[in-house]
């Protein structure tokens, strides 16, 4: 114990717990404003049609993406790692002025990034690539906001006072090397002011423009390789990372399984790399790499199930906290939606269930299964579990927290329920022939028939944006109005009524 | 019954009843489609695995007691026990493992399989069943699969009712519209509608046999009015002007003649399959080709257009 | 050994970028060279089409719209022949997409025309009842950014080595070349010239006007590239 630091700073998890809120509520937002849009067009105007460049479906939906994936998504594992880092590394970021002032340094060029890319995506400049839609000159404040976070990740480590590395540092670890790797060799492109014209002119056209160093089904290799493993690295590992911390911190159990965790570890950093081609099945690339793709993706089930059983459990004999706290349940329901989007996965990865699955809206309903349930669950256990720590106050509303978690719940439900139907429907009529050997259906009969679950979407979607909003209201009570703590809670976060 | 198990039970039938309904509903549905069953097999074994396994460790944790013997070290007062690997999911991890090794190497090797081959494999299928079940089709099931056709590939640009959307496209309820002959006469025409390289002259060249001056612009109204009103001989002038200039080439009655000029007066499978193998701009704008329909499905569908303004 | 990783940061990090490197490698590498060949027929696109593809581009169509087309039956009778691997070897980037809310484009300009996508742009759901598509009325004003596109077109010539100026096979045995300005104002008439072409086919009177007084608005740029897609 004398070899603990006496407390920690928390300035810049702060900081990042602030963004991962407020770009939360945007990117939603903007995710139910997208699924309404689908459901009733006339929304694409809603800004009157002056405005409805900005404010169309196929404007905001980048702008979406990048807002949960890169804004709320990536602010969480910011201000987790920040939190987490130093009390598993038992150091205090305040012992080093140089790492405090690089921490802050990379949030405040964080910030501007985030304002670059929200104003270039509505202005329409991107590359088209998804998830990796941003122009060089973004890419390049990215790749310093990464390398910023990187050299603070291995400075604490440096500094550590724990020789061994916990489990959620590997899997920080790897997010951080695994970002790295997929965004540069995803982004290199050309930018076209390099070009000089037979007349002798240069610099012509925008200067932000760029064109890929690939050309067609090597773009989509490489694109599908980083597309993939963003998943990987961005929605799964780092997401692993914080339940392996704040379930057991939270429920003060210890880990049900070293070994399970290592070969978990391991066997995901090893096959996830491999599973990619699944997203390129019959599409013009070769036979045996998208049959690598699907096999991969099926041998994949096991290490990811790997993780949310250790979780699961971790929890055995203490089904009373189960019941009985909700920012418990957050997190069994999290890792319950993350087995069953990576068993969704494989099953949509076999090559005759993609040739249905694919292109529709069953994919939609896999990523939100993935990312609502398990990703958006997590982030906000975490905040939750953090916020008496780090303000020493206790959570502001117990009930609140409760119904959020219901509401979500359902939200959640009606929008795989929703999506699931959609996708196989319409991916049936896609394939469908009549009695005469001709297509049954023409295009629009394929559109028409989802109004009703584009509708159903839209609701759970709004519910889900409701409980984030009860969820960003709870932490800002909690840290204006919570209960002043004394010390420190060893486990099950206080909260009031 | 415990009540986990019913939910899960609960949760298993709404699933899987939402999806049977919807793809009950569609005129695909699973048909032997082997495509269509594998994917309801996917998506039947997802909810069931998962509700099934959550439920396993969901007791686990209701009903077991935490033991094992715990590491040396804690993190953050974090424990960890030295359990044993959970023996169904090592086996399964290892299982996969093989099972993968096999596919790539024995079972399927590295370009065994062609998704080209298979795609080349289905249509030779799918045409030698046409060729038996279809290519004789005649009369009212002939013009019922031109339904089908018009219904998939025409309706976006020629409306569901075939009306042409308000002048976006031909309207195919009538031969001609007096606009469209109207241009045609001023601007000549060349279409390949007889099927091959034939085009008829613009006013420069279209002679008033009668008058044995060149079409004035009174005779053009006149006849493009006749025409679109399907030849209503209460038009006098624009009869005439259609005797003197038009008939020559189209036909007295404007039904056209063989290598010369094609019918005006009413529609057939012949012009409408000339149509689509060849495209038409016109006044309206242009019509694409449509390769990729086959020949009876183009006569199919030439049937449907004329029944429509033969009513 | 993995306790001793455990304690040792650098080597772990070494040991996770190994394991996750190489399957990257092996998966991307080997078919490399022989994606990038261009199949017989498959041009270059010249200035406007280019431009409208930076349209297409900019309004993320292809959230929408995939240009894919898959072998398969039902998706080669509505959409025309199975794509193949050359003939996308001057698309930087791809633009296959992975949503079909609306349909596939690969082949569009086979069976859609220019004076219809003039209507459907402007307002889908009047030409195609119940079509959620966004209306894209921006298009019949904004103008397109040919000079970006000219600056495109010589960065993948001088970098990729795409053939402009230069004769092309196309399947007929014939060869055809796809001209690229010597400046940026011989570019700018390069596509103007286009434009005109293609306006000819439309009817909005005001777009016909731009063009006449030399200017490109984005509808037409993103037409040609829609017609250039067979
Ligand atoms: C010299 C012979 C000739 C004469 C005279 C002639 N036509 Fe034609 N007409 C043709 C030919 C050949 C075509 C088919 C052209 C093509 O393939 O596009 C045609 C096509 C047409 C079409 C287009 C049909 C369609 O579906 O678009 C119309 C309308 C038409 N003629 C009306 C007239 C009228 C009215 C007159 C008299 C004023 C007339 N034609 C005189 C030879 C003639
Ligand atoms: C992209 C839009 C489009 C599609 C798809 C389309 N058409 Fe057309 N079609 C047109 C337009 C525009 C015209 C009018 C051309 C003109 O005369 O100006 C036309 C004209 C025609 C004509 C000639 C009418 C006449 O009186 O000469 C026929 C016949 C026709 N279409 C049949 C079909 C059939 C059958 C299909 C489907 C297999 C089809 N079209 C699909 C746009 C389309
Ligand atoms: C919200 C989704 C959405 C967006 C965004 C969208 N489309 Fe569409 N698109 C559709 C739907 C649905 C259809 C089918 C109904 C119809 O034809 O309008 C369609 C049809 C089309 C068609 C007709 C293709 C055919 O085979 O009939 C073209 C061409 C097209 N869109 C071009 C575009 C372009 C170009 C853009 C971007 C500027 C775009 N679309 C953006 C949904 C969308
Ligand atoms: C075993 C693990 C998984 C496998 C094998 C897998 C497999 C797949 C497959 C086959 C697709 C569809 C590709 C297509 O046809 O377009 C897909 C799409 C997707 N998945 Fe997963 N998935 C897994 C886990 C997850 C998880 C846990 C998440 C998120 C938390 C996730 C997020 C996504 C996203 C965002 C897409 C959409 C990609 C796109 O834009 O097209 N996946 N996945
Ligand atoms: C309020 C909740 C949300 C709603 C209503 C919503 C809605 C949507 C909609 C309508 C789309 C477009 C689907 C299409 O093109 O058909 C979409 C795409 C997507 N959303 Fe969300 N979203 C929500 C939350 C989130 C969150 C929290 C994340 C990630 C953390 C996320 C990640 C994604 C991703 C990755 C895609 C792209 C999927 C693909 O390309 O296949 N969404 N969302
Ligand atoms: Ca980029
Ligand atoms: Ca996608
Ligand atoms: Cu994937």
């Amino acid at each position: 114990m004398e070899n603990r630091p006496l407390g920690y700073d928390y300035t810049v998890a702060k900081m990042f717990m602030l963004t991962t809120i407020v770009l939360g509520i945007v990117g939603m937002l903007i995710g139910v404003i997208l699924a309404f849009e689908l459901a009733f067009p006339s929304i694409n105007t809603i800004l009157g049609s002056g405005l409805a460049e900005y404010t169309n479906f196929s404007r905001l939906r980048p702008l979406h993406t990048d807002a949960v994936i890169f804004g709320f998504t990536i602010s969480g594992v910011f201000a987790t790692w920040y939190y987490v880092g130093q009390r598993v590394l038992k150091v205090n970021m305040a012992e080093s002025p140089l790492l405090m002032f690089l921490g802050k340094l990379q949030f405040w060029l964080y910030v501007v990034t985030v304002a670059a890319v929200v104003v270039s995506l509505l202005a329409g400049v991107t590359t088209s690539k998804e998830y990796a839609e941003f122009e060089w000159p973004i890419d390049l404040a990215i790749v310093v906001v990464w390398v910023l976070f990187g050299v603070n990740m291995f400075g604490l480590i440096g500094m550590r006072r724990e020789k061994s590395l916990y489990i959620s540092v590997w899997y920080y670890i790897a997010t951080f090397l695994g970002i790295a790797m997929l965004y540069l060799f995803n982004n290199m492109e050309v930018p076209t002011m390099l070009a000089t014209s037979a007349a002798g002119e240069t610099g012509i056209g925008s200067w932000y423009h760029s064109v890929s160093m690939y050309a067609g089904t090597n773009d989509a290799l490489v694109q599908w390789w980083y597309g993939h493993n963003a998943v990987a690295f961005g929605f799964t590992v780092p997401i692993v990372a914080m339940i392996y911390y704040f379930l057991p911190k939270e429920s003060g159990q210890a880990i049900y399984s070293y070994k399970l965790s290592l070969l978990s570890f391991w066997g995901l950093m090893f096959v996830y790399l491999w599973a990619g081609g699944h997203h390129l099945l019959f599409s013009t690339v070769p036979d045996w790499m998208q049959t690598m793709g699907s096999i991969f993706s099926i041998v994949l089930i096991l290490p990811s199930w790997g993780s949310a059983i250790n979780m699961l459990l971790t929890m055995k004999g203490e089904w009373q906290q189960v019941a009985a706290s909700p920012l418990i349940k957050f997190m069994v329901l999290g890792s319950t939606f993350y087995m069953f989007s990576t068993l969704e996965g494989p099953i949509q990865a076999i090559k005759s269930v993609n040739a249905i699955a694919h292109f529709t809206d069953w994919i939609v309903g896999h990523v939100h299964d993935g990312v609502l349930g398990w990703v958006g669950f997590m982030i906000m256990a975490a905040l939750y579990h953090m916020a008496p720590r780090v303000f020493k106050r206790e959570i502001y509303s117990k009930s609140l927290m409760a119904s959020q978690f219901w509401i979500q719940t359902l939200g959640v439900v009606l929008y795989f329920t929703s999506m699931w139907i959609a996708g196989i429907t319409q991916g049936m009529m896609w394939r469908a022939h009549d009695e005469f050997g001709n297509l049954a259906y023409s295009f629009i009969d394929t559109v028409t028939v989802l109004h009703p679950y584009y509708a159903i979407r839209g609701v759970g979607g709004l519910l889900y944006l409701i409980g984030f909003l009860m969820f960003a209201y709870n932490i800002y009570k909690t840290m204006t109005a919570g209960k002043p703590l004394e010390k420190e809670p060893a486990n099950a976060s206080p909260m009031g009524a | 019954m415990n009540k986990l198990y019913l939910w899960g039970i609960i949760v298993t039938i709404a699933m899987l009843g939402a999806t049977y309904l919807s793809v009950g509903m569609s005129k695909g549905g699973i048909n032997g489609d082997i495509v269509n069953m594998l994917a309801i097999a996917g998506a039947v074994a997802l909810v069931i695995i998962t509700v099934f396994v959550v439920i396993k460790y969901v007791r686990q944790m209701q009903t077991d007691t935490a033991e094992g013997e715990l590491a040396d070290e804690s993190w953050d007062n974090i424990g960890e026990y030295k359990n044993p690997l959970p023996f169904g999911w090592a086996i399964m991890f290892l299982g996969t493992m093989i099972w993968g090794m096999w596919y790539m190497l024995v079972g399927y090797p590295v370009n065994a399989y062609s998704q080209i081959g298979e795609y080349n494999e289905d249509v030779a299928a799918h045409n030698a069943k046409f060729n038996t079940q279809y290519a004789s089709i005649t009369g009212d099931r002939l013009i019922e699969m031109g339904e089908s056709v018009f219904l998939a590939e025409c309706k976006v640009c020629h409306g569901l009712s075939a009306d042409g959307i308000d002048g976006k496209a031909a309207n195919l309820n009538v031969r001609l519209e007096a606009n469209t002959v109207k241009h045609v006469i001023e601007n000549g025409s060349n279409n390949q509608l007889l099927g091959s390289e034939m085009p008829m002259p613009d006013r420069n060249g279209l002679f008033n046999m009668n008058s044995g001056a060149l079409i004035t612009d009174a005779e053009i109204a006149a006849v493009s009015a006749y025409v679109a009103d399907g030849m209503d001989a209460s038009n006098k002038a624009g009869a005439e002007a259609f005797a003197g200039v038009c008939a020559s080439c189209h036909g007295p009655d404007g039904m056209g003649m063989e290598y010369v000029a094609p019918s005006i007066a009413a529609f057939n499978p012949t012009l409408v399959t000339n149509v689509l193998n060849h495209g038409k701009k016109g006044v309206i704008g242009t019509m694409p080709a449509f390769e990729r329909l086959n020949a009876k499905q183009k006569e199919a569908v030439g049937a449907y257009i004329t029944s429509l303004s033969a009513k | 050994m993995f306790h001793w990783l455990e304690k040792n940061p650098f080597f772990f990090a070494v040991g996770v970028f190994v394991t996750i490197a190489f399957a990257g490698l092996i998966e991307i590498v080997p078919n490399f060279a022989e994606a990038s060949r261009p199949v017989i027929g498959t041009t270059p696109y010249s200035t406007l089409e280019l431009a409208g593809r930076n349209v297409y581009i900019k309004n993320s169509c292809n959230a929408c719209h995939s240009q894919l087309i898959r072998p398969f039956k039902s998706e080669t009778d509505r959409y025309g022949h199975y794509s193949l691997s050359g003939e996308y070897a001057f698309d930087r980037p791809f633009l296959w997409g992975s949503k079909r809310t609306g349909p596939d484009l690969h082949r569009v300009g086979n069976y859609r025309t220019t004076d219809w996508h003039e209507n459907h742009m402007k307002d889908p759901a009047a030409v195609v009842p119940g079509s959620i598509m966004p209306k894209y009325t921006w298009m019949y004003t904004n103008l397109a950014d040919i000079d970006t596109a000219f600056a495109e077109q010589l960065t993948v010539n001088q970098f990729f080595a795409v053939p402009y100026n230069k004769p092309v096979p196309m399947k007929d045995g014939s060869t055809t070349v796809v001209k690229m300005g010597g400046s940026v104002a011989e570019a700018n008439a390069l596509a103007l010239a286009e434009a005109k072409e293609i306006v000819k086919d439309m009817k909005d009177q005001d777009v016909k006007d731009a063009v006449a007084s030399g200017k490109i608005p984005e509808i037409v740029a993103l037409i040609a590239y829609m017609n250039s897609l067979k």
